[in-house]
């Protein structure tokens, strides 16, 4: 309802703005949704929903007094999922206000992860708000606002006394930025330096919503269950933030070097009771409940500084130089007090309560060097070239308490990585052929995680054609990486390729017929441990996909006709199929109006009974020109 | 008031207030529809026809003679035209060095149009999905067909397309943080306990994520979870990063193949070392 009306308030007032002969594009209209099957897994994937929609607003009008012009730009605006509105005016010389609003459906229920109990339904907003003095001037100060929202319902679980229970939960996150700062240019030498302040305050709600638990057996000879379980939770992160970059040109030299630092700085308070049958196997007790407290501060620092020269040897020849620093360090305190209510030993005896208190700490720094050089030819002739080399050093030095996700080992010390890179792309453009290659490799040292690889190759070709007033356009990439570890206990080699062919033909100008062909080709295997064995297995992934699509648009004023079919099938790790419809039809009425009817329609089928729905979205909007 | 209800109405006071006047341009007598197009060019209040065509008094003379006009067209015309005032480096753009450089298989024309762009914001030649598509013909279709794409933004959301080659395309937040955090901020933390996949991996978020779009739920590298995390968390040599699940976690039991059915707060926690809240 909201939305409707903030739609209607802009179409009314965009009216109004047309009847005084102001340049304006707008189309608006009503979406129908119909679905069948999982609709759940629609909405994760698609989300598109019935109702009032402005799909596009575009206006623009110069103008005197205060402002000398006002810019609207708005996409999506009603039913969502995704809306945008943007806004910009200002005086030339004095001023320049640009104020952005944008809107997010996230929907997330799938039947197949998390046992389908990780869900959630929220919307995020974000509101922008920037104003520079004297723009485009020497010095140019500005200040800027922003606020973002994230809020809704979803579900989760939480594991507690040996088993997990599905939680309802309530999301509430309010973000705030304060910048401000000064750009300036004086013509060889610019740059510019801001300064910021951000805070993030979120609180979440967790209650019980199901208390039988996942495990549907006994521990013990027990049934584990919970009759109560809620949880507060607050969070508040403070964050001040530095940016500034400075260039200086001369006639052959192009310097620039920046500076970027935050702090980030989190406080958070937990609360949770829960009441029910549990079992604690490192306090050997069962256990009839528990409240808690946690009061946790945490902190990331992180700063990054850069040096980068670019060199012109001639017009068209240039060389970079650059050097790259980052410096990150984490640290957290944790104060967890938890008293487990009515505990008895596994033999039945001593029913009391036991309190245990853990203060931890944990600290992470993390070290990163770049060194990188570049040459690049443009317009050598048909020709362009680059050439480049990178090597990156990494250093990260762990503190125990960190990263025990589940059990300690393999969490800490120092690793060390050195990656070297070397880059090329060429080009070829002539006429109307177009060929283009680029090549990457990568060699590291070490391995920090097991999916590191030691060696990596990307390659990728491009291939374009077209004739004279594009009655052909032929477009052709085809993408390899390849990357790998064979180092014993790891074994990890992946590979992945893809294809894509695109060809445009108008045999006549109001006639555009478009197909497209994708083939994806992935494999990836590592060695892994099964862990209720220890025995070694292979975690084998693959993907093997094509994709066609075809379609046609026809133009004969004042109709126009868009259609265009695809369809995927992929025989990997998942094998499914997406088909997909679009038809748009439009009538230009007499020089300021139209109406146009759409009707897409969305047809996945995944090789389970959950994973599939036909959707089929039908809609009528009205255009206006004036 | 909600700042939903004061942009609404800072929207109606700039439509009434700027449905007031137009403007006028030179060379308007014979393109009158580009003249009356360009008044709302962002290019209008800075930039004459000739800055950008040249002295049109040869091409007036002759009739509209199309040969003594000057018309920017690919690398040469950007060169001469665009970039005279355009070509700003900052530390992460650049128009020579970038991932995008000024050459003839890529300018700043084959994108940008200055009288017939589509998307007016930035001069844009055609909407994202199109334009992006015509040379990343290979992510494009990942955006396209797969089930879980990357849902409501565009190309440029998250990529610059001026900016530096490598991974510097990737905008940042005003903080300097990478870019998903910029929306997703109920990953950013800081936490007190840090899931190493993204404290340590090169690549951050996408060590685990699939950024274009992905067959696999929540836009995950691989089918299913327990498969993700095992892949680092089977320490079988001693100079990696990742720990052991304990015996009890048999694969054999759907609870156990979805590791974050426990491990909720897998993107960091401030209360449990496991992740487990």
């Amino acid at each position: 309802m909201k939305r409707s009306l903030t739609c209607l308030s802009l179409l009314l007032l965009t009216f109004a703005a047309s009847a005084q002969t102001v340049p304006i594009e707008i189309e608006a209209g009503y979406r129908w949704t119909d679905v069948s099957g999982n609709e759940q897994l629609y909405r994760t994937q698609i989300d598109e929903r019935s109702g009032f929609l402005i799909r596009t607003l575009s206006f623009f009008t110069a103008t005197k007094g205060f402002t000398d012009h006002v810019r609207v730009d708005a996409t999506d605006l009603g039913a969502g999922p995704a809306s945008a509105l943007r806004i910009e005016t200002g005086k030339a010389g004095t001023y320049r206000l640009r104020l952005g609003y944008r809107s997010f459906d996230t929907f997330n229920a799938l039947p197949t992860f998390a046992l389908g109990q990780h869900t959630f339904d929220r919307n995020r907003t974000m509101f922008d708000a920037d104003l520079e003095i004297f723009p485009d001037g020497k010095i140019t100060p500005f200040v800027g606002y922003s606020r973002g929202r994230f809020e809704g319902p979803g579900t989760t679980t939480y594991f507690l006394g040996g088993d997990e229970f599905l939680l309802g939960q309530d999301l509430d996150e309010t973000e705030r930025e304060i910048r401000a700062g000064a750009s300036f240019n004086f013509g060889k030498v610019y740059g510019s330096v801001t300064q910021g302040w951000r805070s993030l305050d979120s609180d979440e709600t967790l209650s019980l919503a199901d208390p039988a638990g996942n495990n549907s057996g006994t521990i013990l000879g027990r049934d584990i269950g919970a009759s109560t379980l809620t949880r507060t939770s607050s969070i508040s992160t403070d964050t001040p933030f530095t940016a500034a970059f400075l260039t200086g040109e001369t006639a052959r030299v192009r310097m620039t070097g920046s500076y970027v630092r935050f702090s980030a700085e989190s406080d958070g308070v937990d609360d949770e009771t829960a009441a029910g049958t549990f079992v604690s196997f490192p306090l050997s007790r069962f256990f009839s409940g528990v409240e808690g407290n946690i009061t946790s501060r945490a902190k990331n620092t992180t700063s990054r500084g850069s040096a980068r020269a670019e060199v012109s040897i001639t017009d068209r020849l240039d060389f970079l130089a650059g050097y790259r620093s980052e410096h990150r360090e984490m640290s957290g305190t944790a104060l967890i007090d938890t008293l487990f209510k009515g505990t008895v030993n596994f033999s039945g005896l001593d029913p009391r309560d036991l309190r245990e208190v853990v203060a931890t700490e944990s600290s992470l720094d993390r070290d990163v060097d770049v060194i990188e050089a570049a040459l690049a030819a443009r317009a050598i002739g048909p020709f362009s070239m680059r050439l480049g080399y990178s090597q990156s050093k990494f250093d990260f030095g762990i503190d125990p308490d960190l990263l025990e996700i589940v059990v300690p080992g393999n969490q800490q010390g120092t690793f060390k990585r050195t990656v070297d890179t070397l880059d090329a792309q060429a080009s070829f453009t002539k006429s109307l052929y177009s060929l283009g290659a680029s090549y990457r490799r990568d060699e590291a040292d070490d391995a920090v995680l097991r999916t590191d690889y030691l060696g990596r190759d990307r390659l990728r070709v491009r291939a374009g054609y077209h004739t004279p007033g594009n009655m052909l356009r032929l477009a052709l990439v085809a993408e390899q990486s390849r990357q790998d570890n064979r180092e014993d206990g790891i074994g990890f080699d992946a590979d992945a390729r893809q294809y894509t062919a695109d060809i445009e033909v108008s045999p006549a100008p109001p006639l555009r017929i478009r197909t497209a062909y994708t083939r994806l080709r992935a494999d990836s295997t590592v060695v892994i441990r099964r862990p209720e064995t220890f025995a070694l297995d292979t975690s084998v992934h693959r993907e093997d996909g094509d994709a066609f699509e075809i379609g046609f648009a026809l133009a004969i004023e004042p109709l126009t006709i868009d259609v265009g079919a695809s369809r995927f099938e992929n025989e990997g790790t998942i094998p499914y199929n997406v088909d997909r419809y679009r038809m748009r039809l439009a009538y230009d009425f007499p020089k300021h109006a139209g109406v146009a009817a759409e009707w897409s329609r969305d047809d996945y089928a995944e090789n389970t009974s959950l994973g599939a729905f036909e959707a089929d979205r039908f809609g009528i909007f009205l255009r206006y020109r004036p | 008031m909600s700042y939903r209800s004061l942009l609404i109405g800072g929207v109606a006071l700039l439509l009434i207030l700027g449905a007031s006047a137009g403007s006028a341009q030179e060379c308007a007598d014979c393109h009158e529809d580009q003249a009356k197009a360009f008044a709302t060019n962002p290019h209008a209040k800075q930039v004459a026809c000739a800055v950008c065509h040249g002295d049109g008094a040869a091409h007036i003379e002759g009739g509209g003679d199309t040969t003594k006009i000057s018309v920017p067209r690919g690398f040469a015309g950007a060169e001469t035209t665009c970039l005279t005032c355009h070509d700003r480096i900052t530390d992460r753009r650049s128009h020579r060095m970038g991932a995008h450089a000024n050459s003839p298989a890529v300018n700043c024309l084959s994108c940008h149009s200055i009288h017939h762009a589509e998307v007016p914001a930035a001069l844009v030649r055609l909407p994202q999905t199109k334009l992006c598509a015509s040379c990343h013909g290979t992510q494009a279709a990942s955006t396209r067909n797969r089930p879980h794409p990357h849902r409501v933004v565009a190309c440029a959301t998250c990529h610059d397309p001026h900016a530096r080659a490598g991974r510097e395309n990737l905008r940042i937040t005003a903080a300097g943080e990478t870019v998903c955090v910029g929306c997703h901020t109920d990953k950013r933390g800081p936490y007190v306990f840090e899931h190493g996949g993204t404290a340590l991996g090169e690549a951050d978020c996408s060590s685990c994520h699939e950024p274009h779009g992905s067959s696999n739920p929540n836009q995950l590298k691989r089918a299913r979870v327990a498969q993700l995390c095992l892949e680092c968390h089977s320490p079988l040599t001693a100079t990696t990063a990742g720990s052991q699940p304990p015996s009890f976690h048999n694969l054999n039991n759907p609870r156990y193949q979805n590791c974050t059915t426990c491990h909720v707060a897998i993107h960091g926690s401030n209360r449990s070392p496991q992740l487990l809240k």
